[in-house]
């Protein structure tokens, strides 16, 4: 009888956990810098030759009819099961395998502005930011040439502009109506900056305008870690990637320093060990919270790091609703291929802080609006409150089809010490690993910025001669899914008060970085993930400095 | 109101199934037989779906098939929103025979449209009428989820050019829209 023993032995220079927007950004980064890594991450690489993504919804229901089945990327609850209260629950979304959510995210890249990152010093409001937009910015432009951003030549002090975008998609009728109503409202509209390849990036073939990226793109036509950055990485010959391996934990010695990572097989329930000398850690807010509180030892009590007791405390993302209806100057218009790159293509940025706007509460929103003109899943999910049936209803449903319309506005929910996660030692998981609880609610400043959101959709939707449907004023929707978890491991120059530096590193632990958006110290009204490949990038540049310092 | 919460739930799950891949099995089987209904309850459902989507210069429910898709969606349903479907559509047939001495399929088309307007909720209804009307609002989404999943209705009634490649996305170009 033969056994196979993984040995341990080598010591990797840098072990990266996930390979999503923040663990493949710190792969691509330091192993192009000649820097071995290995990358552990959960799942495998997904197969896009298998992908549906260039299939109408027809064609898609014959393969379905034929026992087909399209990939499935999200990580079923029931293999890794997170508890809630009672009545209070947070619906966390996560994919695991080769470039995480980047392989179906909705591509949505803002720059955060220093409005957004010296508001907490501003209004006092938990801690600040320890950078400003001057530190990301450089890195902003690189991440913008790297992944292929399309947007406008717009510049605020909202939406800092970039030199780099490429040409954004054209707005459809419908946006073009929404965009011009706002206008008289003095709230602006501009291009969408989304992470779409309007044009070819060094020989990528450009987007097609099939609508369909929440298929995963089977021309790779819009960033995806797994398709953008793991393989430049892997042509260095620095990177391993070890599929299918879930980590538990960081293991320390008896100088509280990391040592090596643990980790499961997912398909065998092996037990797994590998040594580093650095870990950088991006296995996106939740998981890697939960990777953190589970590395518990003498020198690490309450978790790796955490002798401030910040891990796990200020759980934020962004409240949203969704306001539907139509626009009766496009309704029985021709039905216009308004598939498009997938979601919108304009965007309403914040304008709250503006001078001329008051407000009652603290931070703000923005607005996405999706599915907006004819929807290529058919008929409108608002069809059914047309009145009637026979003839009158069937014409009523064809007309309005070119002339729907969606607002969708995300705002900031402010990060609260008890919106928490927390692990259970008594829950465990298939591995025997304490699975996580999440305790979250949103409050009185969500409720006030609620309504705030509710009016200004309302203004805009009336001065656009729109009529909603099927919208109810101050329906939050789920909490959890605007997808955007950030707070648990926040950067501070505080080290009572944060974990991280302003590099991403622990104050506690010097060999280890937390590069996801777990970093933030607050949720802002933005998408995170170009920031997080900003930052990220930003800390293991300074990691990498380190590391040829031999400080680490 | 527990009548009405079981044929709300029934909707909102037919909205999924329209994906789903027995919907199109359904469609394509040469003797299909209805899972869930009766014959007699099935005519039923398909003069009732005809009603609300009825063929004009394009197929309607009824060539479309969904009485497949409404059948299917029953057996996928719990048992408490297959019976409120299924008393719904007891209480119309009763109606239709107490009020046309003959079953809905087999009334005349006037008949038809003056039971359905008694019971469409859009307007006033008589408290007598309400389980009809509870029956034919959850009736109606289902018919508009499996009639507007088809290629029938997305792309010869709704004039979905079907194109998933396109070299630029040309979008609005008329002056009168923009800003
Ligand atoms: C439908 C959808 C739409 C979205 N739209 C947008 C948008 O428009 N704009 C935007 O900015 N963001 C959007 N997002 C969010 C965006 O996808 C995330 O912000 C981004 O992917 C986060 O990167 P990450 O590296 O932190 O996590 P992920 O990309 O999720 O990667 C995490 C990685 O860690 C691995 N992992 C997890 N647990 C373990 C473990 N225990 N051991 C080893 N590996 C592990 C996973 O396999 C995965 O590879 C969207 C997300 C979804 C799902
Ligand atoms: S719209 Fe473009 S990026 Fe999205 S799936 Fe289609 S081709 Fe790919």
């Amino acid at each position: 009888m033969t056994m196979q023993i993984i040995s341990p032995a080598k010591v990797y220079p840098v072990i990266v956990i996930g390979s999503g927007a923040s663990g493949g950004m710190a792969a691509w980064n330091l192993t192009r810098q000649g820097i071995e890594v290995v990358l552990l991450d959960a799942g495998e690489k997904f197969d896009r030759a298998t992908y549906w993504t260039h299939v109408t919804p027809w064609e898609a229901r014959e393969r379905r009819g034929r026992g087909e089945r399209a990939p499935q990327f999200f990580l079923d609850t029931r293999e890794s099961p997170y508890a809630t209260p009672t009545g209070r629950p947070f619906e966390l979304t996560r994919v695991w395998g080769h470039g995480g959510k980047t392989n179906v995210w909705g591509r949505v890249s803002l720059r955060l502005s220093d409005v957004n990152l010296k508001e907490p010093a501003r209004d006092g409001w938990e801690i600040p930011w320890p950078i400003a937009y001057a530190d990301i910015a450089p890195y902003y432009d690189r991440v913008d040439q790297l992944i292929g951003v399309c947007g406008g030549d717009d510049d605020s002090d909202i939406l800092p502009g970039s030199r780099f975008h490429l040409p954004p998609p054209a707005p459809r009728c419908a946006e073009r109506l929404i965009q011009k109503g706002a206008k008289t409202l003095d709230i602006p509209f501009v291009p969408t900056r989304r992470a779409n390849r309007t044009r070819s990036v060094r020989g990528s073939i450009p987007c097609h305008y099939c609508g369909n990226c929440g298929a995963g793109c089977d021309v790779a036509a819009f960033f995806c870690s797994a398709d953008h950055l793991l393989p430049e990485a892997l042509a260095t010959k620095k990177l391993e990637i070890r599929s299918n391996a879930v980590v538990s934990r960081i293991i320390t010695d008896a100088s509280g320093l990391a040592t090596a990572v643990q980790y499961f097989d997912r398909r065998t329930g092996a037990e797994r060990q590998v040594r580093g000398k650095v870990v950088v850690v991006g296995a996106s807010c939740v998981d890697s919270t939960r990777i953190l509180l589970n590395s518990t030892s003498r020198t690490h009590p309450n978790g790796l790091g955490n002798g401030s007791d910040v891990i796990g405390r200020y759980l934020c993302e962004q409240i949203r609703f969704h306001a539907n209806g139509y626009l009766p100057a496009l309704a029985g218009g021709p039905t216009r291929n308004d598939r498009g790159i997938g979601g919108e293509h304009l965007y309403m940025p914040r304008f709250n802080h503006r001078p001329g706007h008051t407000r009652d509460y603290l931070r703000g929103f923005g607005a996405q609006m999706w599915n907006t003109g004819a929807s290529s899943g058919g008929a409108h999910g608002g069809s059914e409150k047309i009145p009637g049936f026979g003839i009158g209803l069937k014409q009523e449903i064809k007309r309005r089809h070119p002339a729907w319309f969606e607002i969708h506005p995300y705002g900031e929910v402010l990060p609260y010490a008890d919106n928490r996660i927390t692990v259970d030692a008594a829950k465990l998981d298939r591995f025997g690993v304490p699975t996580i609880r999440i305790d979250y609610r949103v409050r009185e400043n969500e409720r006030k910025m609620t309504e705030h959101m509710a009016d200004t959709v309302e203004e805009i939707v009336k001065a656009a001669g729109g009529v909603f449907v099927n919208y109810n004023r101050g329906d939050l929707d789920g909490n959890g899914t605007a997808i955007h978890e950030h707070g648990t491991c926040r950067m501070g120059d505080d080290p009572k008060r944060s974990a991280l530096t302003a590099f991403n590193r622990m104050h506690e632990v010097r060999n280890v970085y937390v590069v996801d958006g777990s970093a933030f110290p607050t949720a802002t009204e933005k998408n995170p993930t170009l920031t997080i490949l900003a930052l990220a990038w930003r800390a293991t540049d300074h990691l990498a400095a380190e590391l040829k310092k031999g400080t680490l | 109101m527990r009548r009405r919460d079981a044929l709300r739930t029934l909707t909102a799950s037919a909205v999924a199934l329209a994906s789903s891949r027995l919907w199109i099995h359904l469609l394509a089987e040469q003797d299909w037989a209805p899972a869930i209904l009766t014959a007699a309850q099935n005519d039923q459902v398909v003069a009732l779906t005809e009603a609300i989507i009825p063929a004009t210069g394009t197929p309607g429910a009824k060539g479309a098939l969904v009485n497949r898709f409404i059948d299917h969606a029953l057996a996928d349903a719990g048992e408490a929103q297959r019976r409120a479907f299924l008393d719904g559509l007891a209480w119309l047939t009763d109606h239709s025979r107490a009020e046309f001495g003959t079953d809905f399929a087999t009334s005349a088309a006037a008949q038809q449209a003056a039971l359905l307007t008694r019971i469409d909720d859009d307007g006033p209804v008589a408290d007598a009428d309400r389980p009809g009307a509870d029956f034919f609002h959850a009736l109606k989404g289902m018919t508009i989820s499996g009639y507007y999943s088809t290629e029938i209705g997305l792309r010869q009634e709704l004039g979905d050019d079907g194109r998933m490649v396109l070299a630029e996305f040309e979008g609005c170009t008329h002056p009168e829209h923009q800003g």
